[in-house]
């Protein structure tokens, strides 16, 4: 008996899985807190029970789906979820001037959310792939393809916070399958020269130019560093086109990430009252449901965007700090199960669901203490939102199973 | 297919790093927010949510010398929009039924889209009670729409007093800038006592701190914090009702004014300007076509002629030349000066008859023009000008109401900057009649008068007497003191002569009455423009003076004639209060020049 159980324990990732509960656990707390006063968002709690429900149950099938079966969907579940996202620029239903939600029967989801599962699985799978060599310039272009064709599609909802993930997804599993200094460089200069012209030509100018030195540096042949200035030149125009074809007031937020003070009363407000709230809420916060900047709305979408908020406001450095560790628990316990398992297709699973749950973490808390762009992404486990907690909790379920069968070295 | 993961523990470290650092990097800033940035932060959000409503105080009324209630707060109605609640199609409804043109609604939405819309809007304060019918009538209709009650100005007793009173309106954007106590939509006094008053009356606002949420809605009140508003203090003024409201009507007919003092105080008891203006028509909301209707008169409605109009103020001027002269032994009561209809000074200046030797009570009297045209070259010019400025002549009296008109008193320096030294002195003969360049409003001609009247002693003339306490009680205000420094038999020589204008053989006995003893001095004003002026200045009881008062009428022609009965009926009002059977007496026919 005592050996089933220790056996058990062994064969399930017990802390991660508690780490996460907890997470939720928050989460009910923080969405009870910050919708119970707002006529249209008061269901939200309950809806997201029922959620939390039904992903327990997703979580427990994807633990117990054998492992080699997820390489077999994985090139299904790539071309549906691009279908998706087809899908949902032509059905979707457009909130707050984005068009994120496929509404099937009574229910809603985001294609966005399943995308960034298919792709990690897609990424994985073309890594592992025997012939692809990871030093080729067309393969790390193939990778690049696999993880930015939704981005393309995403971008059109157009929805930027999801865009980032899959960056970090693609840039994540590069690394991680091992991917050259030069590789890494060719994968991030023209990420670089994007948010370079963001800032306007000169700043532009100035990293093409760093990029030409680095290129220089690495004395490749002169085909390739061309072929690379020239990606790079074409990333800035691109970055140029979406940045026209974004809504204004997602104009407004890169605008007042990039110089804060262009708009203090407008998209640069967010910031303000979402730093103003966390700050409010000092070492022990300001009690449950006693913070005004919550209470009151002051902050927008904070039942997902903004929900690192009420937790900052409300349970002050304390709280803030517990979900901070936990996250930091949750992300160490991935890369260690990542580092252990010696499949290397479920070792980059685990690596991109790690991309998935830290770029979320990254942007939507350092949106929360001004660190970041309001881009608008949910904080996973806690935010509202069933799309996110289900796509979470099945990638969790994904990582138990793993850790399950792992093949230890 | 299992691949082997050949990187993974050479990148592995890094990623920990990576994660780690950025973890850090977050507890840092969260620490910076919520530790060292905590104060200012929670301070900003109890800014964010903590609203302050004003309480508007009740503002001060004003009473009467005798208590009457004379400007009181009446509730009026003020139609409020909430846009957030406002649906536009009510737009044509709504603006006919309170006669807006169309596009009104919409325009004043759009001139304040930069507050909450769930702050209400005043569309219009001051509506008719019809109005409000008509919106209770449709209120299922017009959501978003109420009315609150707000105070107005209401003036009692069918006196304008115009300018006296001054009236409040919602305050202007530079007022606003300069005293930080006020915020938008503020009432404050723009003229008259209103204004000169206005930190008495306008009282102390209260506040009440509610917690609104972001969209500017009320969610709950802090009642630990609740600050009562106090009430502004009531005025209790000089003025007597009854005086003010026969100034009024009798001068309605003319261009001029009408002051009246009490001697002994330097109470105001009446202060009236013709052609006058409506207050009601101030309060609150102002039609263009009115304002544009009182700028174009020519006869200046809103000009406060008591105060500011400054004329020559004719033979009145003459009691001051003989206090000159007598006070600085010049002549004495016995001496005389002869007059043969006139007195030759480079050229000839006429008098209106042949007054013989004449010593200076009859002077007075027969208003004998020679016999002050002589004096002035005795007393001298700067020496009869010393003697003006203590009877407050040529200088602001120092009233309590806004504008005041200083004057003008020539001496030997003026007329030196204007002429150089070598001034031709033949300027000074009409000077000692009250014609040239000297000049005097009728609340100078009044007060002057009642320093005559109470010989020489009297205060600041003023308008209010003070301020009511808690319990009803009147709290004096102090004024300065104001002594002219002239001797008691001066003053009954001269006053002996303004009783002889009214009681002798002078030139207003028309105004003489039985009931009591008036003493007065006609006065005209010439006028190069037009008709003169004519002035009246009087006082009674004679033994022990009451009022003093100064009336003038312009383009009139002969003081007597329009200026002295006009005193009486004031004089009338308040001496004869509650008497009944007040005889009308006729307007004399005298068209004696002066």
């Amino acid at each position: 008996m005592k050996k089933i159980v220790k056996d058990y324990l062994g064969k399930f990732e017990l802390t991660l899985f508690s780490v996460i509960l907890a997470l939720t656990f928050i989460g009910f707390i923080a969405i009870y807190s910050a919708t119970r006063t707002s006529p249209n968002e008061q269901g939200f709690f309950f809806k997201q029970l029922t959620t939390w429900v039904l992903s327990l149950v997703f979580m427990v099938g994807m633990i117990y789906i054998p492992t080699q079966h997820l390489k077999t969907i994985t090139i299904p579940f790539y071309v549906i979820s691009l279908l998706l996202l087809i899908g949902v620029l032509i059905f979707g239903k457009v909130v707050g001037g984005q068009r994120c939600w496929i509404h099937i029967g009574g229910f809603s989801f985001q294609p966005s959310e399943v995308a960034k599962i298919s792709a990690v699985l897609a990424l994985a799978q073309f890594l592992t792939r025997q012939q692809t060599n990871i030093e080729s310039l067309k393969d790390i272009c193939i990778a690049l393809f696999i993880g930015l064709f939704p981005v393309l599609l995403i971008m059109m909802e157009p929805d930027l916070g999801s865009s980032f993930i899959f960056f970090a997804i693609i840039l994540l599993m590069l690394f991680w399958n091992g991917i050259s200094m030069f590789g890494l460089f060719f994968v991030l200069s023209p990420g670089a020269a994007a948010i370079a012209s963001l800032f306007g030509t000169y700043y532009f100018m100035g990293a093409l130019v760093v990029i030409i030195g680095v290129l220089i540096f690495f004395r490749k042949d002169i085909f390739l560093s061309g072929s690379i200035v020239a990606i790079n030149l074409a990333a800035g125009f691109f970055v140029d086109y979406v940045y026209k074809i974004l809504s204004p007031h997602q104009q407004k937020r890169i605008l007042s990430f990039v110089d804060p003070n262009s708009d203090p009363l407008g998209a640069g407000y967010n910031s303000l009252q979402a730093k103003i709230a966390i700050g409010a809420g000092g070492f022990f916060g300001q009690g449950y449901l006693s913070g005004h900047q919550t209470q009151l709305h002051y902050i927008p979408e904070q039942w997902t965007d903004f929900i690192f908020c009420t937790i900052g406001e409300e349970f002050g450095l304390l709280g803030s700090l517990v979900v901070i560790v936990l996250f930091g628990v949750v992300f160490l316990r991935l890369i260690r199960i990542a580092t252990s398992e010696r499949d290397k297709y479920l070792s980059l699973v685990v690596i991109g669901t790690l991309a998935i749950f830290v770029t979320h973490f990254l942007i939507n808390v350092g949106m929360a203490i001004g660190l970041m762009p309001v881009v608008g992404v949910p904080l996973p486990f806690i935010s509202y939102g069933g799309t996110s907690l289900l796509c979470n909790m099945s990638l969790l379920g994904i990582v138990l199973n793993i850790y399950k069968n792992r093949i230890e070295r | 297919m299992i691949g082997e993961v050949s990187h993974s523990e050479s990148r592995k470290p890094v990623i920990q790093f990576l994660v780690i650092f950025v973890l850090a990097v977050y507890i840092s800033q969260l620490i910076r927010l919520q530790i060292f940035n905590h104060t200012e932060l929670e301070q900003k959000s109890m800014e964010n949510s903590m609203k302050a409503i004003e309480e508007t105080p009740l503002r001060g009324v004003f009473f009467d010398r005798n208590m009457k209630l004379l400007v009181e707060n009446t509730p009026t109605y003020t139609v409020r929009l909430i846009p957030a609640e406002y649906r536009a199609k009510s737009d044509s409804l709504l603006e006919s039924i309170m006669g807006f043109a169309p596009g009104t609604i919409r325009s004043i939405i759009a001139k304040n889209s930069q507050y909450s819309s769930f702050v209400p809007l005043k569309l219009k304060r001051g509506v008719e009670f019809e109005v409000i019918g008509w919106i209770e009538e449709n209120i299922d209709k017009l959501k978003g729409v109420n009315y609150i009650i707000e105070m107005q100005r209401g003036y009692r007793d069918s006196i304008m007093a115009s300018h006296l009173y001054g009236y409040t309106k919602e305050i202007n954007p530079k007022l606003l800038e300069a005293d930080k106590y006020y915020t938008p939509g503020d009432l404050i006094g723009y003229n008259g006592l209103e204004k000169k008053y206005e930190q008495m009356l306008r009282g102390t606002k209260g506040f009440r701190y509610v917690l609104v949420d972001s969209r500017g809605r009320e969610v709950t009140q802090d009642k630990a914090r609740m600050l009562a508003a106090i009430k502004g203090k009531d005025a209790v003024l000089g003025i007597d009702a009854d005086v003010q409201r026969v100034a009024e009507k009798e001068l309605s007919p003319y261009v001029g004014a009408a002051v009246a003092i009490e001697p002994s105080t330097g109470e105001v008891i009446a202060l009236a300007s013709s052609p006058s203006y409506d207050l009601n028509e101030f309060s609150y909301f102002t039609p263009k076509e009115y304002i544009s209707k009182l700028y174009s008169d020519k006869e200046k409605p809103l000009f406060n002629r008591a105060s500011m109009a400054a004329h020559p103020p004719g033979s009145t001027f003459k009691i001051l030349s003989a206090i000159a002269a007598l006070e600085s032994n010049v002549i004495n009561e016995n001496s005389t000066l002869g007059c043969a209809g006139g007195f030759t000074f480079g050229r000839f200046f006429k008098c209106h008859g042949h007054h013989g030797a004449i010593n200076v009570v009859h002077a007075i009297e027969q208003s004998c023009n020679s016999f002050f045209y002589q004096l002035i070259f005795k007393v001298g010019l700067d020496r009869l000008a010393d003697y003006a400025h203590k009877f407050r002549l040529g200088r602001k009296t120092g009233i309590d109401i806004s504008e005041e008109s200083a004057g003008l008193i020539p001496t030997e320096h003026y007329y030196e900057k204007i002429y150089g030294p070598n001034w031709p002195k033949g300027i000074m003969v009409s000077l000692g009649i009250g014609q040239g360049e000297v000049n005097a409003t009728p609340l100078q001609l009044a007060f002057y008068c009642a320093l005559i009247a109470n010989d020489g002693k009297s205060f600041v003339p003023h308008v209010v007497k003070g301020y009511l306490d808690e319990n009803k009680k009147l709290v004096p205000a102090s004024y300065e003191e104001v002594n002219t420094g002239v001797s008691q038999k001066t003053f009954d020589l001269v006053k002996k002569g303004m009783f002889l204008v009214v009681n002798g053989g002078g030139t207003a006995t028309n105004i003489k009455t039985s009931e009591y003893e008036i003493a007065g001095k006609t006065g005209t004003a010439q006028n190069p423009h037009g008709k003169d002026h004519s002035w009246f200045i009087a006082f009674a009881p004679f033994d022990h003076p009451k009022i003093a008062v100064a009336v003038l009428v312009e383009n009139a022609g002969f003081g007597a004639t329009y200026a002295a009965p006009i005193a009486r009926k004031m004089m009338d009002a308040y001496l004869l209060k509650g008497k009944t059977g007040i005889k009308d007496y006729k307007i004399a026919k005298m068209e004696v020049p002066d």
